[in-house]
């Protein structure tokens, strides 16, 4: 039994290294994505940029106030890039059933890497339109 | 990949359309203007190459359920009117403010106000749509397919002009279009429930060793939803105000491209059938709407002031006296005597009077685009009073669509309404009560002919208005004058295209414990005589 | 049991159907009108998964995703509309349609 506790641990820990890895990604996005914003994008201070809300939206109004149309857009654009998301979820369950070293991995992949890259053009697109531009 | 390969053998055309669909959007965002002005014919570009690719690229080895010649057929027929709609509708996206102003320079371009990508990357989406529906093997194809074919259409409805009744015709064409998507859905929902398939070869085969209630209910739930699609009763309120309020090429366009797609997918459907409904509560559900829907477009008809109401209220009604074709069904080998030659088979009728009707309205359509009064589209009887004094070609090309559109010898639909209501004669053998819808049929085709001499009237007998002008759009006139001449020589000597249409019609249906056998047709009776 | 299961499934997607479509019928404000026929699809999609189950495969639960899909693509082209009436006729109800007779 003590033999085994080695082995054990090692098993556990492999398990858990894929946690790690997880956890280190999100971090290494995270971290990433402030601070190449830091870096790039605009700085402004003002007393309308210290507001609670960054979208601009005054805080203090009535509840039964109109929106300004760009927030529809924003939600169009979400609403129709979130449900793709919907479709990944089946292959990402499927995916790992397949056998390790069976052909259909690259096709499976190649599948999937082509509908993300139908997404990309939509973004490019919405991009170009003038969806994102927030001024 | 070979698998792969397979499947992709029978939409290279729709893949092609998709395609250009996407050239279209980038080219329509680029920064030169002349390069925007490309848009069009690069959509016609792309449109001809995928009637290239439907005759001569790979054909499909499996998996169709329709016959391979009637999917040729389809798709051929989209890519021939799809040309004809291109033309009518090449220059309406000048007609807008913001983009004509970017285009003349009076404003810099600003992606988001300029729309001339987006019009044609729909425009082939739709047809795209049409074409998929033909090639449809899966109920979840299928639904995705005719949503294919109606989402672009509501946008090209609300931005077809810069009009209040444009975008308010699209709401109410959405919404409508919305509650029909929810039913059919239902419908299809159903049909899986009672079979335990969406594959349509399964759904056939459980369909003939088991009847159950509930694909009954299904297929007639799937046929009400679709009903929206070819402007037929449950769901035609909207025909008549989106006729109206989108331009008159969208209006054109909407005349064909759902049609077909609907009548397509009824096809399919009632294909799953072990046998056609000549009886039951699907054969009375299609007599109802066939007998509604011819009655209530024709006595609207006659009841409008606006032109573009009264083709809509003819479009309601030729979805009528399509669906007495489409009632008919395929040629039967039982049928005695009656069944045979050409006339016999509803849906060959039905294929060659979605072209032939198509031809007649966009031709009418066409003519109305060509025409301005008060800096808006010709729209009113008054508008177009008067016409052939000042445009003679114009008034011909109205002339020869509108009595096509009566069925007046020799002209398209003329021989189209005697396949129609012949094939129906012919199955009357199964069902009396095809006779009645024929008798029903006729009485509506002598009704309808008082609206459409109206307009003729207003055309060579009203007194001209000082307010029309001509539109500057020579592709339009081109188009008007295709139509007025296919309407013509088409009718006169044109049997290919009703071969066409008979040969690609041998459905194929499971054929062990039926009569319904579909029997392949000789050469076209000559049915010019009578 | 299982069948008790599959009744209460398709009878839930029948209610929710239904009761979309009346509500469709009666309401004249666009933004509802849109929320009962999202309710309709809610409905197939119920309906569908029952079945689903009752069959055994997952045709059904596929099905499903395409219908979120298209649901969303409806609910983004309706939003669109809606937004673009309003800033012309500063009303959402329908009955204010008055360019078209009809």
């Amino acid at each position: 039994m003590i033999l085994m506790l080695p082995v054990l641990a090692e098993a556990s820990f492999n398990q858990f290294a894929v946690v790690g890895v997880l956890l280190l990604i999100a971090i290494v996005f995270g971290v990433g994505n402030l601070v190449i914003s830091k870096l790039m994008g605009p700085s402004r201070e003002g007393p309308i940029k210290g507001l609670v809300y960054e979208s601009g939206m005054n805080p203090i109004t009535p509840a039964r106030r109109r929106f300004n149309v760009r927030f529809y857009v924003v939600a169009m654009t979400f609403l129709v890039f979130d449900v793709e998301i919907v479709f990944l979820y089946p292959w990402a369950t499927t995916f790992p059933s397949l056998a390790q070293d069976s052909p259909l991995n690259v096709l499976f992949l190649g599948r999937m890497l082509f509908f993300v890259l139908t997404t990309v053009i939509a973004f490019l697109y919405a991009w170009r339109k003038g969806v994102f531009r927030y001024d | 990949m070979s698998v792969m390969a397979d499947k992709l053998a029978g939409v290279w055309p729709e893949i092609t359309l998709g395609l250009g669909a996407c050239v279209c959007m980038a080219l329509g965002l680029a920064k030169a203007s002349s390069t925007r002005k490309l848009t069009s014919w690069v959509a016609g570009l792309f449109l001809l190459l995928s009637g290239v690719l439907a005759i001569a690229g790979p054909q499909p080895t499996s998996g169709l359920i329709l016959p391979p010649q009637m999917v040729l057929y389809v798709k051929l027929a989209v890519v021939a009117v799809g040309v004809v709609l291109l033309l009518v509708a090449a220059q309406l996206p000048s007609s807008w403010r913001a983009t004509h102003r970017a285009e003349e320079g009076i404003e810099p371009f600003d992606p988001a106000n300029v729309m001339r990508g987006e019009f044609f990357a729909f425009f082939l989406f739709s047809l795209a749509g049409v074409m998929l529906t033909t090639t449809a093997n899966d109920l979840v194809w299928l639904f995705l397919s005719l949503e294919l074919v109606s989402l672009p259409t509501y946008v090209m409805v609300a931005t077809s002009q810069d009009r209040i009744r444009a975008q308010e015709s699209a709401v109410k064409y959405f919404f409508l279009g919305a509650l029909a998507v929810a039913v059919f859905l239902y419908g299809f929902t159903l049909i899986y429930g009672a079979t335990g398939f969406t594959d349509l070869s399964r759904v056939q085969s459980a369909a003939a060793t088991t009847t159950s209630p509930l694909l009954t209910l299904g297929i007639v739930l799937a046929i009400v939803g679709i009903s929206f699609k070819i402007a037929a009763v449950p769901m035609h309120f909207y025909t008549a105000d989106v006729y109206q309020g989108a331009a008159t090429p969208v209006t054109a366009f909407l005349a064909f491209v759902p049609k077909t797609a609907g009548f397509v997918a009824i096809i399919i459907l009632l294909s799953m059938l072990p046998q056609w409904p000549t009886h039951g509560p699907i054969m009375w559900l299609l007599w109802i709407m066939a007998a509604l829907t011819m009655t209530v477009g024709n006595v609207m008809g006659l009841l409008q002031t606006s032109v573009k109401r009264t083709l809509a209220y003819s479009s309601i009604a030729h979805s009528g006296y399509l669906l007495v074709g489409l009632l008919a069904g395929p040629a039967l080998l039982t049928s005695g005597g009656g069944g045979s030659g050409a006339i016999g088979n509803g849906i060959a009728a039905v294929l060659f009077y979605l072209v032939a009707y198509a031809l007649s309205t966009i031709g009418a359509f066409a003519v109305l685009g060509c025409v301005q009064v008060d800096g808006h589209e010709a729209d009113s009887f008054d508008d177009i009073s008067g016409l052939s004094t000042k445009h003679p070609g114009l008034a011909a090309v109205m002339l020869v669509c509108v009595l096509s559109l009566v069925g007046l010898p020799p002209l398209l639909g003329f021989i189209g309404k005697i396949y129609l209501f012949g094939s129906a004669m012919a199955h009357r053998g199964e069902n009396p009560a095809f006779v009645w819808l024929v008798v029903v049929a006729v009485l509506n085709s002598a009704v309808s002919a008082v609206y459409y001499l109206r307009i003729i009237g207003a055309c060579y007998f009203g007194k001209p208005s000082g307010r029309t002008e001509p539109q500057h759009c020579p592709s339009r006139r081109i188009a008007a004058l295709v139509c007025g001449i296919a309407v013509v020589v088409m009718g006169v000597a044109g049997n290919r295209l009703v071969t066409l249409a008979r040969e690609s019609s041998q459905l194929a249906q499971p054929s062990q414990q039926t009569p319904a056998k579909v029997v392949s047709d000789e050469l076209p009776t000559d049915i010019h005589g009578g | 049991m299982n069948d008790i299961a599959l009744a209460h499934y398709l009878f839930t997607g029948a209610v929710l159907f239904a009761l979309g479509m009346v509500g469709f019928v009666t309401r004249r404000n666009m933004i509802l009108m849109f929320l009962c026929t999202e309710m309709m699809f809610q409905g197939v999609v119920v309906s569908l998964v029952g079945f689903s189950r009752l069959h055994g495969n997952d045709t059904g639960q596929t099905f499903v995703i395409f219908v979120l899909t298209i649901a969303a693509a409806e609910a983004a082209l309706a939003l669109g509309l809606v937004v673009l009436l309003y800033r012309r006729k500063r009303t959402l109800d329908a009955g204010a349609w008055a360019e078209l007779n009809g």
